[in-house]
């Protein structure tokens, strides 16, 4: 019974990461309508950008590690915007989904290629610490993924309710045209949702090399597939969403593979989004506003 | 009594309509009064909130929306929704789903077989609406005008009992309303009834056997044409606008 | 000439591939499924004729079949998500397809050795054709015979009633209700048909490459299968033909000296090709 909450406890601070992959993928369909398909890629290549770092500076402190791979993040997500959502019309319903595929392929294969396939090590902080209140422990390295995740959290939606930017956005999110007649520029709401979003999933790439202690590019795929089943899951649009289904995923795996391993996981975590699907396919919150 | 509601918004409150076979039903009524939600609601694409739906004696309310064609409800739109990418006669082979086409052909005949069998039923819908020389085209490229006769083709292509037209008439010249009155009353004596949703009362006056006016989703006001013409609360509701 | 040989295998196959795509395309589903029926189809194929003794005409028989009822199975879910929900649901069902067959292991001793699928290590040994003496060839005559079937069954529904209610349902589905049009039957018969197809496509994929994998039927397949009658446009059957030439010709042949970063080039050329030409080569679901 211990380990049932040991595991869900882990799960849940863990699943904070997937709470950040989740809302980069539901903030840009909020505002675009679009799905990213090369959100979770970029968000690896941020943190493997991260790892740069060590190359110039051996002896690098982890911060250092994760605060370029949250600027290398932002940077992919500008190049990703460029590459699929600057020029494709965004009226084109399968283009730009198809590009931002292509980038996934792409943002992987160079992953792999200039690291040709080897699982890099991953800065950690905190991993020698552990709170322990009798036999339940709690991990400090998850402690600070889960605590740095709720501070991007805070700080996102400080910008989206505070700032005139994230105002902007929501009225962009809400109504287009209409937030256009205002004098928002379209353009330039996108372009800053697909920075700030890559922000945020540069950081959630090195938590999630921090937790797991290596960076290996068979993150990807699983990390956008969970990542989508998060945003659904969530409800497509709503942040609020976004963070409960990724705490709910991240405990639900981690009791999953408590009971049946590693390997068949993933499985129960793909049998979770189809009962989702079929029984609430709005997703547990409901969008945020528009559509 | 049906009523359709979203949220707090009625846009059908507590309607009460009957349509005798064979007549010419208009309804009619100010922007937003509840029109196309009522003719949404009969088709089956919106659930009513409460109320029933009785077709030819049977409560259809069940039914989905494929199912009451067959039960012999049509209806047109009043932005037209044509197949644009399929050719004029396409529009029309896909649309031949009513129970009598069906019993026709045997399954397998009917969906795999090619176009020769259905090309005197198609060729008849063609000449009734003046396309036939225009069968092969796509509908995206016809004219508007065009597009509006497809429009109505399609929904003869089933062979309704009860045809719903949803403002068949918006942006025709009276030369051209003129044509759609004939269609329509040639097509009430070709055995439909039909329910006719209209703001030009240029057609409704000239076409209904009788009316009912709505005005924030309730039927203010039934009667013969000119009994409606001479209604004060109608003239109320449309703020002396249209002219009767 | 083996090489060319091995080429047309694999362009015939992933044409299979290809084709179960676009007929589910055509009613506006965009289905990342389709390389999840085809993994089926391979281990379901290669599990008759290996383990079971089985001959490869009734296996890929089954292998269809098997495509067909996992397809149908998705097509009813699938009717109730909408738009980019699809992809995801569908992209969700072909990962977790895949992480099945990578839990999966069934072996019997056949002589001195263990045969059939084992978990990562993945299904080795599917050699029917080798064994029962079939030349390169005549694999590649006997897999264009059933890519040239398919096409020609799916050129046939294109001129019938069935096609073009398949297309009108992937235009407007409102419209295509109120004419009468079941869009439930609509939708599921197109996928359940596209998963036969896909079976039977792995069915020869996994004879003609004699080893598979969990890892040869992941996202990157998933993105082929529905590329190609994206590139090649949906106004026929031909289109994806051309397109899967173009896509494996091109990247095989015409950039065999890049050698690894063949992938790398397919992402590249896909968001070249959807910046440069959104509405694919061939051009719109225009069709007369």
């Amino acid at each position: 019974m211990l380990d049932f909450f040991q595991a869900v406890s882990d799960g849940v601070l863990f699943g904070a990461t997937y709470a950040l992959i989740g809302i980069g993928f539901t903030l840009v369909f909020g505002v675009m309508h679009k799905i990213n398909m090369a959100y979770a890629a970029a968000s690896v290549g941020g943190a493997y950008a991260g790892l740069l770092v060590l190359q110039v500076m051996a002896g690098a402190p982890p911060w250092v590690v994760f605060s370029c791979a949250f600027l290398a993040g932002g940077l992919l997500g500008w190049m990703v915007y460029v590459t699929c959502f600057h020029f494709i019309p965004l009226s084109s319903p399968l283009a730009p989904l198809m590009s931002t595929v292509g980038m996934l392929l792409l943002i992987d294969e160079v992953i792999v290629h200039l690291t040709a396939g080897m699982p890099q090590a991953y800065p950690a902080l905190f991993d020698d610490v552990m709170l322990s209140m009798g036999e339940f422990t709690l991990r400090g390295d998850l402690m600070l993924v889960f605590g740095v995740s709720v501070l991007a959290m805070i700080a996102l939606l400080l910008l989206l309710y505070r700032t005139r930017l994230g105002l902007a956005t929501r009225a962009v999110a809400q109504q287009p045209v209409a937030a256009q007649l205002c004098g928002i520029r379209l353009a330039r709401v996108n372009v800053l949702t697909f920075v700030v979003t890559g922000l945020l999933g540069g950081l959630a790439g090195a938590l999630v090399g921090a937790s797991v202690g290596t960076l290996s590019p068979l993150l990807t795929v699983p990390l956008t597939i969970k990542g989508l089943i998060v945003t659904v899951i969530g409800g497509l649009g709503s942040i609020p969403g976004a963070i409960v289904a990724g705490l709910l995923v991240g405990g639900f795996e981690n009791v999953l593979q408590l009971y049946r391993g590693v390997t068949e996981r993933d499985l129960y975590v793909m049998l979770l989004l189809f009962a989702f699907l079929i029984f609430r396919p709005a997703g547990l919150f409901a969008p945020r506003g528009g559509h | 009594m049906l009523s359709r509601h979203f949220g707090g918004v009625r846009a059908v409150d507590g309607l009460d309509l009957e349509v005798r076979e064979g007549q010419i039903f208009g309804l009619i009524g100010p922007n937003g009064s509840g029109k196309s939600t009522t003719v949404n609601v009969i088709t089956g694409l919106l659930p009513p909130t409460a109320g029933a739906i009785v077709f030819r004696g049977r409560d259809i309310g069940a039914l989905p929306t494929h199912l009451r064609l067959r039960e012999g409800i049509a209806r047109t739109f009043q932005n037209i929704r044509l197949f644009g990418q399929l050719s004029v006669w396409q529009n029309l082979w896909v649309a031949q789903n009513s129970a009598e086409d069906r019993a026709r052909q045997g399954f397998l005949p009917r969906w795999l077989g090619g176009q020769g069998r259905v090309r005197e039923d198609i060729g008849r819908l063609l000449e009734f609406s003046g396309l036939a020389h225009k069968q092969d085209e796509l509908a995206a490229n016809l004219a508007f005008g065009e597009q509006r006769r497809l429009e109505l083709a399609r929904a003869l292509a089933a062979r309704p009992k009860l045809l719903l037209l949803d403002e068949p008439a918006a942006g025709m010249n009276s030369e051209e309303i003129g044509q759609l009155r004939e269609r329509i009353l040639k097509l009430r004596s070709g055995g439909v009834t039909i329910l006719l949703v209209e703001h030009v009362m240029e057609l409704v006056m000239g076409v209904t056997d009788r009316i009912a006016v709505l005005n924030f989703g309730q039927k203010i006001a039934e009667g013969t044409p000119a009994a409606i013409r001479a209604d004060p609360a109608v003239r109320k509701a449309y703020l002396g606008g249209e002219a009767a | 000439m083996d090489f060319y040989f091995g080429l047309a295998q694999l362009i015939g196959v992933h044409t299979l591939l290809g084709l179960s795509a676009y007929i589910v395309l055509l009613t506006g589903q965009v289905s990342l499924a389709q390389a999840g029926f085809f993994a089926v189809g391979a281990y379901v194929a290669g599990m008759l004729t290996v383990l079971a003794g089985w001959h490869i005409v009734p296996a890929l028989g089954v292998s269809a079949m098997s495509g067909a009822a996992v397809a149908c199975a998705v097509g009813f879910p699938a009717l109730r998500v909408k738009g980019l929900m699809l992809v995801i649901a569908t992209l969700a069902f072909g990962e977790g397809v895949r992480l099945f067959f990578f839990n999966f292991d069934y072996q019997i001793a056949k002589g001195e050795i263990q045969v059939g699928p084992l978990g990562g290590e993945g299904f080795r040994q599917i050699r029917f054709f080798p064994e029962n003496g079939w030349e390169t060839w005549e694999v590649m005559y006997f897999i264009w015979a059933i890519v040239i079937a398919a096409m020609a069954l799916l050129w046939w529904f294109d001129r019938s009633r069935y096609g073009t209610v398949l297309r009108a349902v992937g235009e407007d589905e409102l419209a295509a209700q109120s004419v009468g049009i079941n869009l439930t039957a609509v939708k599921v018969s197109a996928m359940t048909v596209g998963g036969a197809i896909a079976g039977v496509g792995g069915g020869l994929y996994a004879h003609y490459t004699t080893h598979i994998e969990h890892l040869s039927f992941n996202i990157l397949l998933a993105t082929f299968a529905i590329a190609y009658p994206i590139v090649g446009g949906l106004r026929s059957v031909f289109g994806t033909l051309l397109a899967v030439i173009f896509v494996q010709g091109f990247l095989v042949e015409g950039l065999r000296f890049l050698g690894d970063w063949r992938n790398l080039l397919f992402g590249a050329l896909i968001v070249l090709a959807m910046n440069l030409r959104p509405e694919g080569i061939l051009g719109g679901r225009r069709r007369a």
